[in-house]
């Protein structure tokens, strides 16, 4: 069952084109949409259980129900995919952006928003060019402006390119960006619902959870419901890297597990070698190993286990793993991208990467273990899951997985670096 | 005084019109002003402040976050190589320090001759081609150290104007994320990202090896 | 009032008003929880998370900073369990990897609230193994602020402060993550008028300030509260000594007025303090014409000689007193008793020409207060760029404004408000009446203004834009917002303690207490209590100069006054002066008027005697005693009272107290008012007089005296900027190179009608006056306006006239 992919694996030539995507019964949700009262719309994406793409997983229609009512209110497509092992926005920006267009426009509608927001990493020039041009064509086409296929409505869109920050995929961070501010994340309370875009309230919804409105209005929020197991309805993308020998964005239904996921649309590890971990759900994720390959694909199931599945990217790691060095390259990602408003995150995040970096270069010393408990314990306090924070948003903790999956998991291997300074 | 090119100009009057606060222009017209001064310089932050009424330092101050605007001279070619997780898995950093071996430019730096310019970057979302590469942000996939020592070589041999992702894919790379689907042929004119409606984009060349 | 909630903090029930920040309920409440970032004048950012704490809530207990979180009914909060003290040791670990340990030559080592909070939460020892983070140690980001980067712990105290509050953001972040540090845009200093304020909230050594660098440790220094001197907001202060020296003033959280910011000419004009040109003995004019030092007797003899001789020769009615805005109440008191009494005169003013009329500024009503602001709906500015001239006044407007009130400006230039504005409105000098007309009359152009300042409560700020407008415009100006619904008005004048000095009857329309001088029944009152008062006319300042200039008055005595300077028409003040037959100065400096006396006092200045002064709102509230004076000088009053015995009588001026029991005696808007009501404390802000006891008699109400346009070719904005060529900044090394160039500045449209290039020189002729300036461009002035800033070296010359020529000399 594939509702997101679906056009661009029939039509791999042209699924982007706005041709392509009115001879494939494109815009037709929008028109039933335009005719449905918004509480309806809003009412079927309730019904969907849609859970936000994005990571967090929050349902889609509750956050819709905490838009105050207050006008003008904005709807934000967070389209800043930066998760480390995460590229699945990018190919349907690149590849189908008038499905995320008519999404965006239905839900604009639904939620009674007249200017809309499209924010797109600026490391993604080709999706933000297909994206662009889709929206001239739709601009063109009446789908977007004034007075919408003669409904009353009134909708502009702005692409927002970012310019190299992670930190802009946090939804109030965005909104910082967006404003043409640094982005560094707001407080909450308040949350952008009520107090967003310039201070109004404002919807932050990802590129794949939009993608699926046009598919929700037209089939109904209950058949969307329908798909897949409780919780985790409908279909979504993952993307999957890492050593194994089909890597690649997969939309399937939730529910096999990870040793499915991996073997049957992965082709199993690469070079015929043995897993030794994989991260479940985006590099903010704590790893799993071996014994979670009978997890199943769930949202619940994965933070059961002690993780999450955050933006649906899994990367796995083969036996030859120097996972040292891989949880380095974790923790300096998070420390690069820390945007350095919040102490512990600022301080902390660079300790811990210079910390491993010693330890990678045979520098360590024995206490450096504890010490890298203590230091990921100041940001993210008893080192539980899902974490506490000292922080201002989940960047900081973020930083601890890759630490705390290595000392939970591997603390031998990090003890003989320790100790004989040279990776076993 | 502003003095940018006419489409420039207009393009960011465009870009200004298009929110409903001028400060949320800033991000935008900070790529305009890199493609007109070819990198983010003092004078490029002043005109941004005085179309956006904001004060020099509150433009450097959102410049200086985001990585992607060069606030020093950058080369013609901006090599980028992903060293995030899956690239790393899979030989990213071999592919950066043959980059650096081949033009000499050591990451974070640009060459004397302001050909090259080399750096490391974190996850640029092509983990399913990884290892990646983008050279002035169009994106190469599945690159090998190889491959990535012959694209050094090609870049400074054929000196292609605007640079197109598909030709350098169909070149240099291998594994891809996903199905790219057809060429384009609107590349980047230089080192700023290739974006239509801020006139960074270039359309003069036609795709294909 | 806001309703009551009750919250357990640690175990004990508090009762705090509902939505109050935890940080600060906790605060009030006895239980200090440790912060960097948060400041009570700023919004909270929750960035350093020091003052994180555990708070119960329906989904178990939250880590939560205290500093954003609101109370609310029933919360229950821990700030000392294991959890809050792990995180914050933690806190404290990371802030101090990076900070490097100078605190033994750190400015701020004894008064650093990291050095402190370390002390008291912070782990024993580094596990920190790595490098520091290095910068460039201290940089200079303006004249008189520094920046170490290295002991910054990025709690944007400093960039909020310029951002949110002062509203010229010139520091800010740069870059981000660990590599995060706050820096200005390169050749664009932190040329902040408020600029000190972030070094008083800075909370490490990150910031420090020139004059204050290196001069003291925190515990060597004597603290004293004061009340600013230098303009009639009268911020609160403390006044740091060591070793008799004053060494700095820090802003002091006055509700009602400053809450705890001062501009950086209050700020840093404590040096002009410690001047070695400070005058410290008496002077008389010798035979061969120059100032000499003498003795006290032998100058009291000449002084007392000179004026009982003028006044024996030609009556008291002859001298005049021009002074009193820049002391005491009760300085200013004893100046006007012995002016009147001794001398027998109602030639004196404590304004110079500058400023409304007496009964307006003192007696208006309905009269408002400065928090007025904080509930008014809307606020209409037509006066003074409040940046320049009453500059914490400008940052409580400013405020407001960013609260949701709409803020009308109206003023011939860009002012400091503008970009808070939600109406602003620009007209060329003179031609205030007609646009006031249009305005009262609903003119299709300005009918969104008149639409938006229908909306009350109103509070009218009105003054003069400058020195060439008509003073009665203001008038008009407050007889036309007094009407608006729930409108308060606040009469503006900039110099000092001029509300003081006019409260106690400096002025030839005013007797002490708010009394008019026209009024039989306060003249009868006042002369029960000073037995003669002398009912002859009165002059003004400008009317005095011109007295003396034509020979109707001989003999003058000034009172920490410098006509030359302050007056628009300096050279007519100096051509009066030297056609006086004698002339006696009491003053702080030999500035350019007492230059020209015969016998000049020395006198004690600001932070050498005790005192009350009062502000703009009618507050009055304590100057005091923190450092001895140079040489000889002495209290004003007491000089007077000397003076007085040597013409033989008594002003009664034998101590402060006796003065201020005197004038709660005589004055009638003081009545009620003890020294105790006036002691520093906690809630302790000055009082507004009148009190309950007391009575105002004079109950002004502004009428607009249909004043006609002057229509000018070319039309004159003289204006004061901050740092003009007063004694404060002249005599202060840090704040004299801030003082801006002559200049003359034009619409660029106007300048090349005339053909005047940026930069040319030009001659401003007024008929008042001339001065050669270079020229410079302002966009934002009316077409058809020259604005000449006041005292920059030249335009105290041009006078009050609106209609000026250019003639271009290059």
């Amino acid at each position: 069952m594939k509702i997101l992919t679906s056009r661009m694996d029939a039509h791999p030539s042209d699924s982007h084109t706005i041709s392509r995507y009115l001879a494939t019964g494109g815009y037709r949700s929008l028109k039933k949409a335009l005719s449905m009262e918004p509480a309806d719309i809003i009412a079927e994406v309730k019904a969907s259980n849609l859970r936000g793409r994005g990571g967090a997983g929050f349902p889609c229609g509750v956050k819709w129900g905490f838009l105050a009512d207050v006008h003008p209110r904005y709807l934000v497509v967070n389209g800043d995919e930066s998760e480390p092992g995460t590229f699945k926005d990018r190919q349907l920006l690149e590849r189908d952006p008038h499905q995320l267009l008519e999404g965006v426009i239905i839900s604009s509608h639904a939620l009674g928003v007249n200017h809309a927001f499209i924010y797109i990493r600026g490391e993604y020039p080709k999706p933000a060019r297909r994206v662009q041009q889709a929206l001239a064509d739709a601009y063109a086409s009446g789908y977007v402006g004034r007075n919408i296929l003669g409904s009353g409505f009134d909708l502009d869109i702005t692409v927002h390119l970012g310019a190299g920050a992670y930190i802009c995929g946090e939804e109030t961070a965005l909104l910082n960006s967006l404003e043409g501010r640094r982005g560094e994340p707001r407080l909450k309370p308040p949350f952008p619902a009520v107090e967003g875009l310039y201070g109004k309230p404002t919807i932050v919804n990802n590129v794949e959870t939009l993608s699926n409105m046009p598919w929700i209005v037209e089939n109904g929020g209950a058949a969307y419901a329908a798909i897949g197991p409780e919780g985790s309805s409908g279909t979504r993308l993952f993307s999957l890297s890492g050593h194994v020998r089909r890597p690649g964005n997969h939309e399937i239904v939730m529910g096999m597990t990870f040793g499915e996921l991996i073997e049957d649309l992965g082709g199993g590890i690469r070079d015929g070698r043995a897993i030794k971990a994989f991260i479940p759900g985006g590099a903010s994720a704590p790893w799993f190993t071996a014994d979670h390959l009978d997890v199943p694909v769930t949202i619940d199931d994965v933070a059961k286990a002690g993780s999450m599945l955050g933006s649906g990217a899994i990367v796995v790691m083969d036996e030859t793993t120097d996972v040292v060095k891989a949880a380095l390259s974790v923790v300096s990602f998070f420390a690069h991208e820390s945007c350095g408003q919040c102490t512990p995150c600022r301080e902390g995040t660079t300790w811990l990467e210079n910390m491993l970096r010693r330890l990678t270069v045979g520098q360590g010393r024995a206490v450096d273990l504890d010490l890298l408990l203590d230091v990921s314990d100041n940001i993210s306090p008893g080192l539980a899951w899902p974490p506490r924070q000292t922080t201002i948003c989940p960047l900081g903790p973020s930083a601890v997985s890759p630490v705390l999956s290595i000392l939970t998991h591997f603390r031998d291997e990090v003890e003989a670096l320790v100790t004989t300074g040279v990776s076993s | 005084m502003i003095t940018w090119s006419k489409d420039r100009a207009e393009a960011a009057q465009r870009i200004l019109g298009s929110y409903p606060e001028r400060r949320s222009a800033v991000m935008p017209l900070l790529y305009v002003a890199m493609a007109e001064y070819g990198y983010v310089s003092e004078q490029a932050m002043r005109d941004v402040a005085e179309l956006t009424g904001l004060t020099p330092v509150q433009v450097s101050s959102v410049a200086s976050f985001y990585t992607m605007y060069k606030r020093e001279e950058v080369g013609r070619y901006l090599v980028s190589v992903c060293t995030s997780v899956s690239c790393h898995l899979l030989g990213g950093d071999d592919v950066l320090h043959a980059v650096e071996a081949e033009t000499g430019v050591p990451h974070g730096e640009t060459g004397p001759d302001g050909t090259f310019s080399v750096e490391h970057v974190e996850c640029i979302g092509a983990c399913g081609g990884a290892p990646a590469v983008q050279v002035n942000y169009e994106l190469i996939e599945g690159v090998t150290p190889e491959k990535a020592v012959e694209l050094c070589q090609w870049l400074n041999a054929t000196e292609p104007d605007p640079l197109l992702g598909d030709e350098m894919q169909a070149l240099f790379g291998g594994q891809r994320s996903f199905d790219w689907g057809p060429s384009e042929s609107t590349g980047s004119k230089g080192p700023v990202p290739a974006f239509g409606p801020y006139s960074t984009a270039g359309t003069d060349r036609l795709a294909g090896p | 009032m806001s309703e009551r909630v009750t919250i357990t903090v640690d175990g004990i029930p508090l009762e705090v008003d509902a939505g109050e920040l935890l940080i600060k309920a906790a605060e009030d409440n006895g239980t200090y929880i440790p912060r960097f970032c948060w400041h009570p004048r700023m919004k909270p950012v929750g960035m350093c998370r020091m003052c994180l704490v555990e708070v119960e809530g329906p989904r178990g207990i939250l880590l939560t900073t205290s500093c954003n979180m609101p109370v609310s009914d029933g919360m229950v909060v821990h700030t000392e369990s294991e959890t809050v003290k792990k995180a914050q040791e933690g806190i404290l670990e990371f802030l101090l990897i990076n900070h490097p340990l100078d605190c033994p030559v750190c400015d701020r080592g004894g008064e650093c609230p990291l050095q402190d909070q370390t002390l008291s939460h912070g782990p024993g020892e580094s596990r920190f193994v790595e490098e520091k983070r290095h910068f460039e140690k201290p940089i200079p980001i303006s004249d008189l602020v520094l920046l170490d980067r290295e002991r910054c712990i990025l709690c944007a105290r400093c960039t909020r402060f310029s951002d949110e509050v002062s509203g010229d953001p010139l520091i800010e972040f740069q870059s981000r993550g660990n590599n995060t540090q706050v820096l200005t845009f390169p050749d664009e200093p932190f040329a902040s008028y408020f600029s000190g304020n972030t070094v008083q909230i800075c909370p490490v050594g990150a910031l420090t300030s020139k004059p204050y660098r290196f001069r003291a440790r925190p515990w060597d220094l004597e603290k004293t509260e004061s009340t600013c001197p230098h303009c009639s907001v009268g911020c609160s202060i403390e006044v740091h000594t060591s070793q008799n020296e004053v060494i700095r003033y820090q802003g002091v959280d006055n509700d009602d007025v400053n809450w705890g910011w001062l501009c950086d000419k209050g700020r840093y004009s404590f040096e002009s303090v410690n001047s070695a040109e400070r005058l410290d003995t008496p002077l008389i004019r010798n035979a061969s014409g120059q100032l000499e030092p003498a003795s006290w007797p032998d100058a009291m003899e000449a002084a007392a000689t000179g004026l009982a001789s003028i006044v024996e020769a030609h009556g008291g009615n002859s001298v005049a007193g021009i002074g009193g805005a820049r002391g005491s109440n009760e300085s200013a008191y004893a100046f006007g008793k012995f002016m009147r009494t001794i001398i027998g005169t109602n030639h004196l003013d404590a304004q110079l020409g500058d400023g409304l009329d007496p009964h307006f500024l003192v007696g208006s009503t309905p009269r408002g207060v400065i928090n007025d602001l904080d509930t008014a709906k809307t606020i209409v500015l037509w006066g003074p760029d409040l940046k320049e001239e009453l500059p914490v006044l400008y940052l409580r407007v400013r405020h407001a404004a960013q609260q949701g009130a709409k803020l009308i400006v109206i003023h011939p230039r860009r002012t400091g408000l503008d970009d808070r504005a939600t109406f602003k409105v620009v007209y060329k000098p003179g031609e205030g009446p007609a646009l006031l007309n249009k305005l009262v009359e609903g003119d299709p152009g300005l009918a969104e203004v008149r639409a938006a300042i229908n909306e009350g409560p109103v509070v009218g700020l009105v003054g003069r834009t400058g020195l060439t407008e008509d003073p009665r415009l203001a008038e008009a100006v407050a007889a036309f917002l007094r009407e608006l619904p729930k409108a308060t008005l606040m009469p503006l004048a900039r110099r000092s303690n001029v509300y003081g000095a006019l409260d106690m009857g400096v002025s030839p329309r005013l007797l002490p207490g708010r009394v008019s001088s026209a009024s039989e029944s306060g003249k009868a009152a006042l002369r029960e209590h000073w037995g003669s008062l002398p009912d002859d006319f009165g002059r003004d300042t400008i009317g005095i100069i011109d007295g003396l200039a034509d020979g109707h008055l001989k003999g003058l005595v000034m009172m920490g006054s410098d006509p030359v300077r302050d007056v628009p028409s300096g050279n007519r003040a100096a051509e009066a002066l030297s056609r006086a037959e004698f002339v006696v100065a009491i003053d702080t400096f030999l500035n350019d008027s007492a230059a020209a006396a015969d016998v000049v006092f020395p006198a004690l200045g600001f932070t050498e005697q005790e005192g009350t002064v009062t502000n703009l709102e009618g507050r009055v509230q304590k100057v005091t005693q923190a450092a001895p004076g140079p040489g000889q000088a002495r209290p004003d009053w007491s000089i007077l009272e000397d003076l007085a015995h040597r013409m033989g009588g008594s002003i009664g001026a034998t101590s402060v107290n006796v003065l201020f029991k005197e004038i709660v005696t005589v004055a009638p808007a003081y009545r009620g008012l003890t020294w105790v009501d006036l002691e520093f404390g906690e809630g302790r802000d000055g009082l507004v007089m009148p009190l309950e006891e007391g009575d105002q008699p004079i109950q002004y109400v502004a009428v607009d005296p249909g004043l006609a346009p002057t229509k000018a070719p070319l039309a004159l904005h003289s204006a004061r900027t901050l740092y003009d060529d007063g004694v404060h900044t002249r005599f202060g090394p840090s704040l004299e190179r801030l003082v801006g160039a002559p200049m003359a500045y034009l619409h660029p449209d106007d300048a090349a009608r005339l053909g005047i290039p940026d930069g040319g020189e030009v001659d401003v002729e007024t008929v008042q006056g001339s001065a050669r300036v270079q020229v410079g461009f302002d966009p934002s002035l009316a077409p058809g306006t020259v604005f000449v800033p006041f005292n920059q070296g030249i335009g105290q010359n041009l006078g009050s006239a609106v209609e000026v020529k250019l003639e271009v000399v290059s």
